[in-house]
């Protein structure tokens, strides 16, 4: 008896799902840091943690779901990971919320390992289910902010965790049947073939790009949102312009270059992007476009690429899927750790300076000395309220005066400082961005070496 | 073409998309988008508009808020905003470890400095400057720190040290 073939969505839409986690998050972090009153690098674990839990389980649970059977694996996978995003929904504070992260991350690479075992059976071979699993992987992980962000502005960041709960439990349905009939005929549809070795220089290279992309969205949803102060909303449309990027660079398939032309085309954009980023030459939203579409198309061309080099003529398919898996999700936690050292310190340096550059705008303005000594307090009250964030300054300026020169004055001299503030905010990301263009421009090492050497 | 061609083109036109974006916004100011960087406290700083009451004041305030911040070896925004508020000033003693008679003695020298510049910036009649300095070495210290922060009650101080003689103190202010 042949066992059951789940159907094409729920698979994909499991992988989807799983690997949108790892960026859905993003656009909420801003709104997780204010509600459960932690610390930028505090809050960042938030997202570390579940990447790091997927790099480090990726592979075992590769293993498991051939031993077990990906039926069984997948459907356990699912339902840990749609119990930790019930967990995740209702967490009062970060170390719960941190914890649940983690087993979500445990679940989710049990799923996604899984999956890849059950796909050739439901879409007829194993290239073409490397392809579709690919696919959705990039999918998810570029549509994830966007949905994130519209998610924490409409209903609240829980909800983000919350209904990725029944989403799972839908995709996991499917699944069950083909769990059943493994678990009735004691049949495992994959044979237990030895392991080969990994790609190396191919999984190294998607860790270098992924801690690139990893810097691409997570600094520049923190720009818009703590830096610029765009509300969620509007930070997930501004950021939906890298997955319509990505959308279109995936139809860029195998026609346009081999596997290697596509890895380095798509590393250097990814690379180029970022460094339009680090050289923003003002704090305008419309300017984060042309960077976010040139690391979109780069992101599909270089994922897609590394991952099927990484895989090709390599079985099982599963294991080595997990090793793109660990590859790519321990390049986002240690772009994520090595990033967020420097950013936290620039923010506090580039604050520390636009804030002496907006009082001497201040002190040099020609507002009446009254009225500048009075907004000199409201301002400096204003500054201890925020702490170290990059303060809003309107209030300060509250009420404006009756009089009409100095309410122009006033407004002028609230244009000014607010440009100081933008330009302080705006810099304070350009080392971690122009980093992670280097990050990016480092994976052509091992692209370049691949084409000599095949490990 | 050929398969190779194909890939070389991609990656030509990769690296000539990513350096035109580059090139464009670095064309465009974004490696000097930053804070625009404040001036040395110890470096003078050419007084403004020294018509006026009320302009003088104001001058002679920033002037003192100069000289302060130089000794302090801090800057002269961050004197300005240590000095709003006892709190923000308190918070500002504490992270730079500076006592009270170290922060008065600084205000002193500060406000010394202002007289100096206002004689040079033809503010202040001669006349005054010595008396003037005079009494702003024997200040007492919560007194200092208001003078700094409103130079205007330094006027009022003087108006009424020098008597009811109306018109005086514009004489003394050329």
């Amino acid at each position: 008896m042949s066992p059951p073939r789940p159907r094409l969505p729920a698979l994909a839409i499991a992988v989807g799902l799983v690997l949108a986690d790892s960026s859905i998050v993003v656009l909420a972090l801003p709104e997780i840091y204010r509600e459960l009153d932690t610390s930028v690098a505090g809050v960042t674990w938030v997202l570390v943690s579940f990447n790091l839990v997927m790099a480090l389980a990726a592979v075992p649970a590769a293993h498991l779901a051939r031993r077990i059977g990906p039926g069984r694996a997948a459907a356990i996978g699912l339902a840990v990971f749609a119990g930790a995003g019930l967990a995740c929904g209702l967490a009062a504070e970060l170390n719960t919320l941190i914890a649940a992260r983690c087993v979500q991350a445990l679940g989710g690479a049990i799923a996604v390992t899984a999956v890849l075992e059950l796909l050739p059976a439901t879409v007829g071979s194993e290239r073409r289910a490397v392809a579709v699993w690919a696919a959705a992987g990039a999918t998810g992980a570029a549509l994830g902010p966007a949905v994130g962000g519209i998610l924490t502005e409409l209903v609240s960041w829980q909800s983000i965790f919350l209904i990725q709960t029944p989403i799972a439990i839908a995709a996991g349905v499917p699944v069950l049947a083909v769990a059943r009939h493994e678990a009735a005929t004691g049949i495992i549809s994959a044979e237990l073939r030895p392991t080969g070795r990994p790609h190396l220089l191919a999984n190294l290279a998607l860790a270098m790009v992924s801690a690139a992309i990893a810097a691409a969205l997570f600094l520049l949803v923190l720009l818009l949102i703590e830096g610029w102060r765009l509300t969620p909303i509007g930070a997930a449309i501004v950021v939906s312009a890298m997955p319509l990027a990505a959308l279109l660079g995936a139809r860029l398939g195998p026609g346009v270059g081999s596997e290697r032309a596509r890895a380095a085309a798509g590393t250097i954009l990814v690379a180029g992007g970022l460094g339009g980023l680090a050289l923003l030459p003002k704090a305008e939203v419309a300017l984060t476009v042309p960077p976010q579409l040139l690391i979109g198309v780069g992101l599909a061309l270089v994922l897609s690429a590394l991952t099927e080099t990484a895989l090709a003529g390599r079985a099982p398919q599963a294991i080595h899927g997990g090793w793109t898996i660990a590859s790519r999700h321990a390049g986002v936690a240690v772009g994520l750790i090595a990033l967020t050292p420097l950013f936290t310190a620039e923010i506090a340096e580039q604050r520390r300076e636009a804030i002496d550059a907006g009082t001497a705008v201040v002190l040099d303005s020609r507002v009446e000395p009254l009225l500048k000594l009075e907004l000199s307090r409201r301002i400096e009250q204003q500054l201890e309220g925020e702490r170290g964030k990059v303060p809003t300054i309107g209030p300060a300026f509250e009420p404006l005066p009756e009089d009409p020169d100095d309410r122009a004055d006033v407004l002028n001299l609230r244009g000014e400082l607010q440009d100081q503030l933008d330009r302080g905010a705006t810099h304070a990301f350009s080392p971690s961005f122009g980093l992670g263009a280097l990050l990016g421009l480092l994976a052509l090492i091992p692209i370049g070496l691949a084409r000599r050497v095949d490990l | 073409m050929s398969p190779t061609s194909r890939g070389s083109l991609l990656v030509g036109v990769a690296i000539a998309v990513s350096l035109a974006l580059v090139g464009a916004y670095l064309a465009a100011g974004g490696a000097s988008y930053t804070p625009a960087q404040t001036q040395d406290p110890c470096k003078d700083r050419p007084w403004r508009d020294p018509e006026g009451l009320q302009q003088i004041a104001e001058q002679f305030s920033l002037s003192a808020l100069d000289g302060a911040a130089c000794q302090l070896g801090v800057s002269r925004e961050a004197l300005a905003r240590a000095l709003a508020t006892p709190a923000s000033r308190e918070s500002f003693m504490q992270r730079r470890g500076i006592d009270d008679p170290e922060l008065v003695r600084a205000i002193r020298a500060g406000l010394l400095r202002a007289v100096d510049d206002a004689e040079r910036a033809g503010a202040l009649n001669p006349v005054l400057a010595a008396p003037l300095r005079a009494t702003l070495r024997q200040i007492p210290p919560e007194q200092a720190i208001e003078l700094i922060n409103d130079a205007r009650s330094l006027l009022d101080s003087l108006q009424s040290f020098f008597g009811p003689a109306q018109g005086l103190l514009e004489q003394l202010f050329p």
